[in-house]
């Protein structure tokens, strides 16, 4: 898909922007802090309605204000011309998909593939499996619904029974209750992240071995805690556990503990591989995700590329434009213009949250 | 406004869907626009907290010890449907599909917001079925985790060698809905295709 028209409202810093986009590659410069990355992280709320960089919809809503608006005109695969409006409040969001009203979120997931290369991105070899979880849950639910539906069945349940826990008048009998229903969303989970992972993993193999010379095979590990997929396993193991998770006031086995590691040559990345190395494996990471959205969409999606440009070195840069698909969408930012050999940008200077098209295409600085 | 007012508009507040602009409405309406209709309001409200109180078998309704249903011969009171609310009684009621009888729960389990067993109507339905009237329990929860949660509590925790067959309807409700957000044309189908829990 390609995003024609990108129209903000009170969306962070942004008071009101109409960006027309021509062409397949955009590019965003200025100084950081003046909203750059605002507009990338709008674009991208447009896949699964979640911001790539925070779970906290009042802070998307700009200062002072009651809702944020996000409009976007887009080419589309399989919809033809469709126009899609997000309407965020402090405490919810509303979504209208060509005039209709969208209300399942289920019914949005899976349409509009976007995949976010961020600065940020090294924290998914380095940090915490929190990290890491949240990116597996995020791109699982934006291309299944089937995902998102065990996703949110299974905090629902957990949040029951880490309630009754924590209150310490935990029953058997209530506990059970939430137990069958966690144990059966878990196994669920825990089945498709393994198949997920794994066909990520393949894909991942793939782009790295792209951004790479030397042809070390990379791949990524599932480190499910609890490894078997089974709701009756689970579920003797949840009642075996009760005693231990009283005394902890929490739930200590299931799938909101699983993690997962890269590996290059077999070996897990997180403390033996080369900054270098990490860095071309978290960009094999978004390019497997792209890969990955458009075999389960048939949608080929945007690349919004934050800040990363201008972090890579002219060579590794060289072969990371080439791993990307030459006909998707790339929005892109940086506080300086990249280079001539990356092709030609339709380019918006921005400052202070005002966004203006520069009318020639400009030589790139040196 | 005045300290009466005020006082008003606060108890107006706290009724469910009434935030501050539509209580101060009402009680614009009642004191002031239309001030004649307020001695007829305050005596209906003092009759329904004399009159109305829970149906002492069902929960529902009643302005005498059982409710309409419960007293209506008619009915049949081996099969005996569980719903979360009055409400959702109603909608039942009004898909004409259903001639058994009722037991309205006044909630479902949700320990985030700390309600448990004790705090719903689960003791009157354990002594109806212990007094061996009912052979069949209906569960209409909502089609949620904690309506999930409360079935299956029901379920394992209702009185033990007592032939009761227990279905659940599901069937072509709303994911994430209750009964009360269904159709009649759905809540019949529904009730039509419930399946057996066990
Ligand atoms: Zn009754």
């Amino acid at each position: 898909m390609r995003l024609r028209k990108l129209t903000l409202r009170h969306f962070r810093n942004v008071g009101f922007a109409a960006l027309e986009f021509s062409g397949r590659q955009q590019f965003l410069v200025g100084a950081n802090g003046q909203g750059k990355t605002n507009l990338l992280e709008a674009a991208g709320f447009l896949t699964a309605l979640r911001s790539f960089r925070t779970t906290e919809n009042k802070l998307l809503v700009g200062h002072t204000q009651h809702t944020a608006a996000i409009a976007c005109e887009l080419e589309h695969e399989r919809l033809g011309e469709t126009r899609v409006t997000i309407k965020l409040r402090h405490d919810g969001k509303e979504l209208w998909c060509d005039q209709a009203r969208v209300t399942r979120l289920a019914d949005h997931l899976g349409k509009f593939p976007t995949v976010v290369f961020s600065s940020q991105d090294l924290q998914l070899v380095r940090g915490s499996p929190a990290g890491r979880r949240r990116w597996l849950d995020l791109t699982l639910a934006a291309m299944d619904p089937g995902y998102f539906g065990a996703l949110q069945k299974f905090s629902r349940a957990l949040a029951g029974r880490n309630a009754l826990l924590k209150a310490g008048r935990a029953v058997d009998g209530e506990l059970g209750a939430f137990e069958q229903i966690l144990a059966a969303a878990a196994a669920e989970l825990i089945g498709l992240r393994a198949s997920g992972l794994q066909a990520l993993g393949a894909q991942l193999k793939a782009s790295y071995a792209k951004l790479c010379d030397d042809a070390e095979p990379a791949g990524l590990g599932y480190e499910p805690n609890f490894d078997e997929p089974s709701a009756e396993a689970l579920l003797a193991r949840l009642e075996a556990g009760r005693e231990r998770d009283r005394q902890m006031r929490t739930t200590l086995v299931g799938p909101h503990r699983d993690d997962f590691h890269f590996s290059v040559r077999h070996t897990a990345a997180r403390d033996f591989a080369s900054e270098g190395q990490q860095r071309s494996l978290v960009l094999a990471l978004r390019l497997a995700q792209a890969a990955w959205f458009q075999e389960k969409s048939g949608v080929r999606p945007v690349m919004l590329a934050d800040d990363v440009l201008g972090e890579l070195d002219p060579a590794r840069r060289r072969r990371f434009w080439a791993a990307i698909d030459p006909a998707s969408q790339v929005l892109a930012t940086g506080t300086a213009l990249p280079d001539g050999e990356l092709g030609a940008w339709q380019i918006f200077e921005v400052a202070d949250g005002a966004f203006v098209e520069k009318p020639a295409r400009v030589e790139a600085i040196p | 406004m005045t300290p009466a007012f005020e006082k008003l508009q606060k108890h107006l507040k706290q009724l469910p869907g009434l935030g501050y602009r539509s209580s101060e409405r009402i009680a614009l309406h009642l004191l002031v626009e239309k001030p004649g209709q307020l001695p007829a309001l305050v005596a209906a409200l003092e009759e329904a907290a004399r009159a109305v109180r829970r149906c002492a078998r069902c929960g529902n309704l009643a302005e005498a010890e059982h409710c309409a249903i419960c007293a209506d011969e008619r009915r049949d009171r081996s099969v005996v449907c569980v719903v979360e609310h009055v409400p959702d009684l109603v909608a039942i009621e009004r898909s004409g599909a259903y001639r058994g009888s009722y037991h309205v729960l006044h909630g479902k389990l949700s320990p985030i917001h700390g309600v448990g067993p004790d705090d719903l109507n689960v003791a009157a339905l354990r002594a109806r079925i212990e007094s061996g009237e009912v052979a069949e329990l209906i569960l209409a929860l909502s089609n949620d985790v904690e309506g999930e949660a409360t079935c299956h509590y029901l379920t394992e925790h209702l009185p033990a060698g007592r032939d009761v067959r227990i279905t659940r309807i599901g069937f072509g409700l709303p994911s994430g809905g209750g009964v009360l957000y269904a159709d009649s044309v759905t809540l019949k189908s529904a009730l039509d295709g419930r399946r057996t829990y066990h």
